[in-house]
């Protein structure tokens, strides 16, 4: 069964800028995928297109470069997405990017978030077990 | 062509959606091509041994890439390269391992780990941590 790494604003932050406080965390994070992958362990890491947006996370500009190339997947607000995650706010008053993640999270079978809000993100999970990476 | 145009490059090719196949010429070992088809076609590893294979290269690539981009970040910023500790703190709280709680002792668990087996991973340290906690249990 694969994992996917869910990153939010606050991690996509922290991995893209080496002078952020919490750079060397989630980089460490991306090793041991790194790691694992080269074990053929299925696991990989992602962004839902929200937060990307959130972040600022243009992949044309090159102030991205970094972060563009360590295989992070986006993960687009599709229809079924943006149905789900529209309930989810409507129901929790979440933000959008958020409601996008626990979008994704309902639709995963094993789920890791790193981010800096562990409350919001078990909100949004609304009752299903996911790891909550607090930075 | 500079590392990071072939990195770019590889990425480029990893991501295509373009789902044409080739026949190549790689020969590969007799045995080796034995084994798979009979994983494929006993155990169900996959659909077919193209697909067990492709899935491996791809998993292969997509991690030496990654390293690739990691070991030239290091070079630019060494602060960056995470310890064998970070690592093993990583590990555990991406799976929610029962000792994610527990940064201290998986510090000292690593500290302890690199001292005799300085090529030692991060899962080696999970181990070792988990060894020590039901040792003093």
């Amino acid at each position: 069964m694969s994992r996917v790494v869910l990153l939010d604003n606050e991690a996509v932050h922290a991995l893209a800028d080496p002078a952020h406080p919490k750079h060397r965390r989630v980089i460490s994070h991306a090793v041991v995928v790194t790691r694992r992958k080269a074990r053929a362990v299925p696991v990989s890491i992602a962004v839902p297109s929200a937060v990307r947006v959130e972040a600022g996370w243009d992949r044309t500009a090159p102030a991205w470069a970094f972060i563009n190339r360590l295989r992070i997947a986006d993960i687009p607000l599709d229809a079924s997405h943006a149905d789900a995650a529209a309930a989810l706010r409507t129901r929790t008053r979440v933000s959008v990017a958020d409601a996008h993640l626990g979008a994704i999270v309902r639709a995963s079978n094993q789920v890791t978030v790193l981010t800096s809000d562990p409350g919001g993100m078990h909100l949004v999970a609304e009752g299903k077990p996911i790891e909550v990476v607090t930075l | 062509m500079t590392d990071y145009q072939v990195i770019d490059r590889i990425n480029e090719l990893l991501d295509s959606t373009d789902d044409q196949t080739v026949n190549t010429s790689m020969r590969i070992p007799a045995a080796l091509r034995d084994a798979a088809a009979l994983a494929v076609n006993e155990l169900d590893l996959a659909p077919s041994t193209t697909v067990l294979t492709a899935n491996a290269l791809r998993a292969a690539l997509e991690a030496a890439v990654m390293q690739a981009v990691l070991d030239r970040h290091y070079e630019e910023h060494p602060d960056a390269r995470p310890t064998l500790a970070d690592l093993a703190i990583a590990a555990a709280e991406l799976d929610g391992h029962p000792l994610a709680g527990q940064p201290g002792l998986l510090r000292q668990s690593a500290a302890e780990v690199q001292q005799r087996h300085p090529e030692a991973g991060p899962e080696d340290v999970l181990l070792w941590a988990e060894a020590r906690t039901s040792a003093a249990a």
